[in-house]
C-alpha cells in the first residue's frame, strides 16, 4: 500500500534531480531539459495530494501545468536557437561576461 | 644725542638698504647692467646714516651715551611689549654700524667690476646686488637691535644671506653643498643660541638689553629672587655656542673655507668682515653677562687661543689663495674671542675694526687676481704676478703688513694689545697667540711670494690684465685704512676708540676684571717690550718666508717629504671634516634610511593591511558575481533549501 | 503504516548524491561504474526502506516501485548524460513512467495528455533543435559538469529537507484505483462518470477562467516565439550554394 509518503519521495527526488542538472550541467538544452524534469516531479506531487484528498483540483492543476509547461518550452527553445545563432555554440558560460 | 635724528637715522640704515633690495630685485630685469646703482644708494644712504650717528654720539657724554628707540610693538605682550622692535644705539653700536655700512660700500664699489666678464654683467648680476643689499640691512638690524630678539633675528637673516650668496653659483654642485653646509652648521650655533635667549627670557622675564644686563649686574632674577651662578654660566656658554657657529670657532669652523665657494666680494663682506664678526660683537655686547661667569670667560678665551693656533697650522700648507685667506680669517676670529675672554673686549673689537679692513682688502685682491687669472685661484698654477698687476700688488702687500702685524701697521697695534692683555690674565694662552702671531706672517708672505714673487708664471690661455677703477678704487681705500686704522687705536692719546667704547665696557668687562697682576702688565718694559717683541716676530715670519720661496725655493717642498704625515694632517686640515661625517653625517643617514624603512614596511605595511579589509572583501564578494546564470540559481537554491530547513526542522 | 525515520532518508539520499556526484560528466576520468553502483545501491536502498513499513504486501505497490525505479534512474541519465540526444531520449522515458504512476493513482486524462504532449510535442521539438544547434563530436561543455559538488550539495540539502519531512507526515493510503473508489465523492445513487469526463467537467464549470487564460498564454508563447526568431535570410546568390551548416549563419539576430 503505498501511501502519500512514497509519492511524496519520489517527487521530490526528481525534483532535485532535475535541480542538480539545472545547476551543473553547461549545454543550454539540458538545463531546459532538467527544468522539464523538475516539472514531472511536480505533477507527480500534485496528484499525489489530489488523490489524498479525494478531488480533482490537483490534477487540475497538473493540467495547466501541462499548458504552462509547453508554453516555456517554446519560448525557452526558441530562445537557445537564437543565443546559438549569436555564438555559435550551446554552453551557457559563453553569456557569463558581464559588460558596462 | 637728539632722539630724533638717532630715530631718523635709525630707520634710514634699516630701510634703506632693503629699499635697495627689493628694488634691485624688482627692477632687475629691467635695469640689467645699472642695478648695482640700488645697491650702491640703499648702502650709501645707509652709510651716510652711520656717520650722523657717530658723529651725534661722538659728541655725547656720560649717561647719554646710550640711547634706547622703541619703534613699534610687534606682538602686543604686556607693557612694554617683549616683542618689541627697538633700537639701542651707543658706541659700540655706532663703530660696528660704521663698519659695517662703509666696508659694504666698497665691497658693493668692487663687486661693479668684479661682477662682469670683459665689461659685460654676469648671469645672475641683479640678483647679486638684491642678495648684497639684503645682507646689509640683515646686518643692520643685528647691530641696531636693542633687545635680543632684534639680534637674534639679524643673525638668522645673515645667515640666510651668506647662504644665498655663497650659493650664488648655484649650479656648481661645490657651491651648492658649501652654502647648505655654511646653513647647517650655522644652525647648530643658533641653537645654543637659541636656547640662550630662551633661558634669559626664563630667568629674567625680558629680552631687552639694559634690563637683562642691569639685573644680571645685580645677580637677580626679573622676579627679584637671586640668580645661580650656574645659570649665567650655561646663559654665557650658550651664548658662546652661537658665536661659535657664526664666527667660525673650533669645534663650528668647518663651514667658512668652504664658503669661499662664493665669490670674492661676498668673502670679503661677509666672511672677513661684518658676518663672522657678528658673534664677536654679540660678546661684546652681552659682556655683563659673560664677565660675571669665570668659568665662561676661562672657556672663551681657551676656544678663542685654541682656534687661532688651529687655524693658523691649517694655513701653513694650504694652496689655494681664498682658502688661505680664510683660515687666516678664522685664527683673527680666533684672537678676537681671546681677547673678549681676558676681558680686553675693547681691544677685541678694535681688533675687529682693523681686520674688516686689511681682511677685506687681502680678499678683495685676492678678487682681482683670480679675475685676472680668469677664476683660478690656485697658487701652484701662477707666480710671479707682480708686474702684470702691479696696483693688486703693491695693496696686497700693504694688507699683507697689516694682517701679519708688521710695526705700525694697522693689525700690529690691535693684535698686540690682545697678546699683551692675554699674557696678564693666561700667560699660556698669551703664549699661543705670540706663537700664532708667527705663523700668520709666515704664511700670510708666504702666500704672497708664491702669488707675487719670482718669475712670471701664467697659467695657459689666460691674459690677465690689471683691473678697472671700479675695483681698484676700494682696494686704494681700504689699504689707507689698514694703514691708518691703527692709529686710532693708541690708548696714549687719551682719545682714541679706547676711550670711544669706554663707557660700554665700563661697568661690564672692566669691573669684573679678576685681580690679576697688574703691575706685571703696565710698566714701560712691559708694554714697548711686547710690542717690540711681537713686532719682531713679525719681521722673522716674514724674512723665513721670504728665505723659503724667494731664495731658497727647493727648502718649500722639504717639509712634505720629511715629515708626510705632518705635512698631510695640515692639508688635510686635521681632519675635522671627515670626523664629523663619520661621526655625525653617516649615523645620521643611517637613522634616515631606518626611518624610510620604517615608513615603507610599518606605516605602509599598516596602510596597506587596512586596505587590504576591503580589498579581500571584495574578491570575496566579486566571486557571487560570475555573470554564470547556473551560478545566481546555486546561490538561490540555497537561500531556498536554508529557509526550507530552518522552517522545517525548528 | 510507520512513519519512516529521517535519519535512514538521508542516509540513503546522501548515499544517492554521492553516487549522483560520481555520474555527473567530468572528461578525464571514468567514475561512472562507481557512481552507477552507489545510486543503485541507494535506490534498492529506499525502495527496501518504503516497502519494508509495509505489513500486508500487494500488487500495486510493486507496480509503483518498478515505475518510480525507472522513472528515478531514466532521470538520472538525463541529468547526467554527457550527449544532449540521449538526455531527451532519456527525458521521454521518463515521461512514460510518469506517465504509467499517474494511471496508478487514477488519473488517466492526465497521463495521456502527459505522454502527448511532452514525449510527443515538447520533446520532438527540443529534438529539432538539438539536431539544429549540434557541434559536431563531444565539446567540452558537454564533458564537464559545472561545479557537481556544490550543485548535489544544494539537491541534496533540499530533498533531504521535503523529503525527510514527508517521512514524517500521518499516514493516510493512497488507495490505487484497481480496488478504489472513483476520486469523486458522489452520492450512491448516481454512477460516477469517467475519469475523462469528470475532469473535463471540472475545467468546464470550475477553472473556465484558468483554461482562457491558459488559451491566451499558449497564444502569446506561439507569438514570441515567432518574434524571437525573426531573422533576414539574405537571398543567395544564384549559383552559390552554402554550406549546409553555414545556411542562416550570417544573418543579423533579431
Amino acid at each position: 500500500m503505498t501511501g502519500i509518503t512514497e509519492y511524496l519521495i519520489l517527487g521530490a527526488i526528481l525534483f532535485a534531480l532535475g535541480l542538480v542538472g539545472f545547476l551543473s550541467r553547461r549545454n543550454l538544452i539540458v538545463i531546459f531539459l532538467s527544468t522539464e524534469l523538475m516539472f514531472q516531479g511536480v505533477v507527480i506531487n500534485a496528484v499525489a495530494y489530489a488523490r489524498l484528498h479525494h478531488h480533482l483540483q490537483g490534477q487540475a492543476f497538473a493540467l495547466f501545468l501541462l499548458a504552462i509547461a509547453a508554453v516555456e518550452a517554446g519560448l525557452a527553445l526558441g530562445m537557445i536557437v537564437m543565443l546559438y545563432k549569436r555564438k555559435g555554440t550551446l554552453d551557457a558560460e559563453a553569456w557569463s561576461v558581464m559588460r558596462g | 644725542m637728539d632722539i630724533e635724528t638717532l630715530k631718523l637715522c635709525g630707520i634710514v640704515i634699516l630701510l634703506a638698504p632693503l629699499a635697495g633690495a627689493i628694488l634691485a630685485g624688482a627692477l632687475g630685469s629691467v635695469l640689467r647692467g645699472r642695478t648695482h646703482w640700488m645697491a650702491i644708494l640703499g648702502v650709501g644712504a645707509a652709510f651716510a646714516a652711520s656717520i650722523v650717528i657717530f658723529i651725534q654720539v661722538h659728541g655725547a657724554h656720560g649717561e647719554d651715551v646710550v640711547a634706547s628707540i622703541p619703534l613699534y610693538d610687534w606682538i602686543a605682550n604686556g607693557t612694554p611689549s617683549v616683542f618689541r622692535f627697538e633700537l639701542l644705539i651707543d658706541p659700540l653700536t655706532s663703530l660696528m654700524l660704521l663698519t659695517v655700512t662703509g666696508i659694504a660700500l666698497l665691497v658693493v664699489i668692487y663687486s661693479v667690476g668684479y661682477m662682469r666678464e670683459h665689461g659685460k654683467p654676469e648671469r645672475g648680476y641683479e640678483r647679486f646686488f638684491a642678495y648684497l643689499s639684503l645682507f646689509v640691512f640683515a646686518m643692520c638690524v643685528l647691530v641696531l637691535g636693542g633687545n635680543f630678539l632684534l639680534l637674534y633675528m639679524g643673525w638668522e637673516a645673515v645667515g640666510l644671506c651668506s647662504y644665498l650668496l655663497i650659493g650664488f653659483y648655484y649650479q656648481r654642485p661645490a657651491a651648492a653643498a658649501a652654502a647648505k653646509k655654511a646653513f647647517l652648521v650655522n644652525r647648530v650655533g643658533d641653537f645654543g643660541f637659541g636656547l640662550a635667549i630662551l633661558l634669559i627670557y626664563l630667568t629674567f622675564g625680558t629680552l631687552e638689553y639694559q634690563p637683562v644686563f642691569e639685573l644680571v649686574r645685580q645677580g637677580i632674577t626679573g622676579d627679584g629672587f637671586a640668580v645661580s651662578q650656574g645659570t649665567i654660566t650655561a646663559i654665557a656658554l650658550l651664548l658662546l655656542c652661537g658665536a661659535c657657529g657664526k664666527s667660525a670657532q673650533l669645534p663650528l669652523h668647518v663651514w667658512l673655507p668652504d664658503a669661499m665657494e662664493g665669490p670674492s666680494p661676498v668673502s670679503a663682506l661677509i666672511h672677513a668682515a661684518t658676518m663672522v664678526t657678528a658673534g664677536v660683537y654679540m660678546m661684546a655686547r652681552c659682556g655683563a653677562i659673560f664677565s660675571s661667569s669665570v668659568t665662561a670667560m676661562t672657556v672663551v678665551a681657551g676656544i678663542g687661543a685654541a682656534t687661532a693656533l688651529f687655524a693658523a697650522t691649517i694655513a701653513l700648507v694650504q694652496t689655494d689663495m681664498k682658502r688661505i685667506l680664510a683660515y687666516s680669517t678664522i685664527s683673527q676670529l680666533g684672537y678676537m674671542v681671546l681677547g673678549v675672554g681676558v676681558y680686553a673686549a675693547d681691544s677685541a673689537i678694535f681688533h675687529l675694526f682693523t681686520h674688516a679692513f686689511f681682511k677685506a682688502l687681502l680678499f678683495l685682491g685676492a678678487g682681482s687676481v683670480m679675475h685676472a687669472m680668469g677664476g683660478i685661484i690656485d697658487l701652484r698654477r701662477f707666480g710671479g704676478l707682480r708686474r702684470v698687476l702691479p696696483w693688486t700688488f703693491v695693496t696686497f702687500v700693504v694688507g699683507s703688513l697689516a694682517l701679519a702685524g708688521f710695526p705700525m701697521f694697522s693689525g700690529f697695534f690691535s693684535k698686540d694689545e690682545i697678546i699683551h692683555h692675554a699674557l696678564i690674565a693666561h700667560p699660556l694662552l698669551g703664549a699661543i697667540g705670540l706663537l700664532t702671531a708667527l705663523l700668520t706672517a709666515f704664511y700670510t708672505f708666504r702666500m704672497v711670494f708664491l702669488a707675487f714673487a719670482g718669475e712670471e708664471r701664467i697659467p695657459d690661455g689666460v691674459h690677465p690684465h690689471e683691473s678697472g677703477v671700479w675695483m681698484l678704487a676700494p682696494l686704494c681705500v681700504l689699504s689707507i685704512g689698514a694703514i691708518g686704522a691703527g692709529y686710532l687705536g693708541i690708548e696714549a692719546t687719551g682719545r682714541g676708540l679706547h676711550e670711544f667704547l669706554k663707557p660700554v665696557f665700563a661697568t661690564t668687562f672692566v669691573t669684573n676684571m679678576p685681580a690679576y697682576d697688574v703691575h706685571a702688565g703696565h710698566g714701560f718694559w712691559a708694554e714697548y717690550g711686547l710690542m717690540a717683541f711681537s713686532g719682531g716676530l713679525a719681521i722673522i715670519g716674514i724674512l723665513a718666508a721670504y728665505v723659503i720661496y724667494v731664495q731658497q725655493q727647493w727648502f718649500a717642498g722639504l717639509t712634505k717629504t720629511t715629515f708626510p704625515q705632518i705635512y698631510w694632517t695640515l692639508w688635510n686640515k686635521w681632519h675635522v671634516d671627515e670626523a664629523y661625517d663619520a661621526v655625525l653625517v653617516k649615523p645620521m643617514r643611517k637613522g634616515g634610511k631606518v626611518c624610510v624603512g620604517l615608513d615603507d614596511y610599518l606605516i605602509d605595511g599598516l596602510l596597506w593591511f587596512i586596505t587590504a579589509i576591503p580589498r579581500g572583501l571584495g574578491y570575496l564578494l566579486r566571486t557571487m558575481q560570475s555573470g554564470l546564470m547556473q551560478g545566481y540559481a546555486l546561490s538561490m537554491v540555497a537561500g531556498m533549501a536554508i529557509i526550507i530547513v530552518l522552517v522545517f526542522w525548528s | 503504516m510507520t512513519p519512516v525515520a529521517p535519519y535512514l532518508l538521508q542516509l540513503l539520499f546522501a548515499l544517492g548524491g554521492a553516487g549522483l556526484y560520481l555520474l555527473l560528466p567530468k572528461s578525464d576520468r571514468s567514475r561512472a561504474l562507481p557512481g552507477a553502483v552507489l545510486g543503485l545501491l541507494a535506490l534498492v536502498g529506499l525502495v527496501v526502506v518504503l516497502a519494508a513499513r509495509v505489513v500486508v504486501p500487494d500488487a500495486t505497490s510493486f507496480y509503483f516501485y518498478l515505475f518510480a525505479s525507472i522513472a528515478v534512474v531514466a532521470a538520472v541519465r538525463v541529468v547526467t548524460h554527457p550527449r544532449p540526444i540521449y538526455s531527451a531520449l532519456y527525458f521521454v522515458l521518463v515521461v512514460l513512467a510518469v506517465a504509467a504512476l499517474l494511471v496508478l493513482q487514477g488519473a488517466e486524462f492526465l497521463a495521456i495528455a502527459l505522454v502527448i504532449i511532452y514525449a510527443g510535442a515538447i520533446l520532438v521539438t527540443y529534438l529539432f533543435v538539438i539536431m539544429l544547434a549540434q557541434q559536431g563530436g563531444s565539446p567540452l561543455y558537454d564533458r564537464n559538469a559545472r561545479e557537481p559538488f556544490l550543485a548535489v550539495l544544494a539537491g541534496f540539502v533540499l530533498m533531504a529537507a521535503i523529503a525527510g519531512h514527508a517521512g514524517a507526515l500521518p499516514q493516510t493510503a493512497v488507495t490505487p484505483v484497481i480496488e478504489a473508489q472513483s476520486m469523486i465523492e458522489t452520492s450512491a445513487n448516481t454512477t460516477p462518470p469517467g475519469h475523462t469526463a469528470e475532469v473535463g467537467l471540472m475545467i468546464m464549470t470550475q477553472y473556465v477562467v484558468v483554461l482562457e487564460i491558459a488559451g491566451v498564454l499558449l497564444l502569446v508563447s506561439m507569438i514570441g516565439a515567432i518574434a524571437l526568431s525573426r531573422k533576414k535570410v539574405p537571398v543567395p546568390e544564384r549559383g552559390r550554394s552554402q554550406p549546409l551548416g553555414q545556411i542562416g549563419r550570417e544573418v543579423e539576430p533579431y
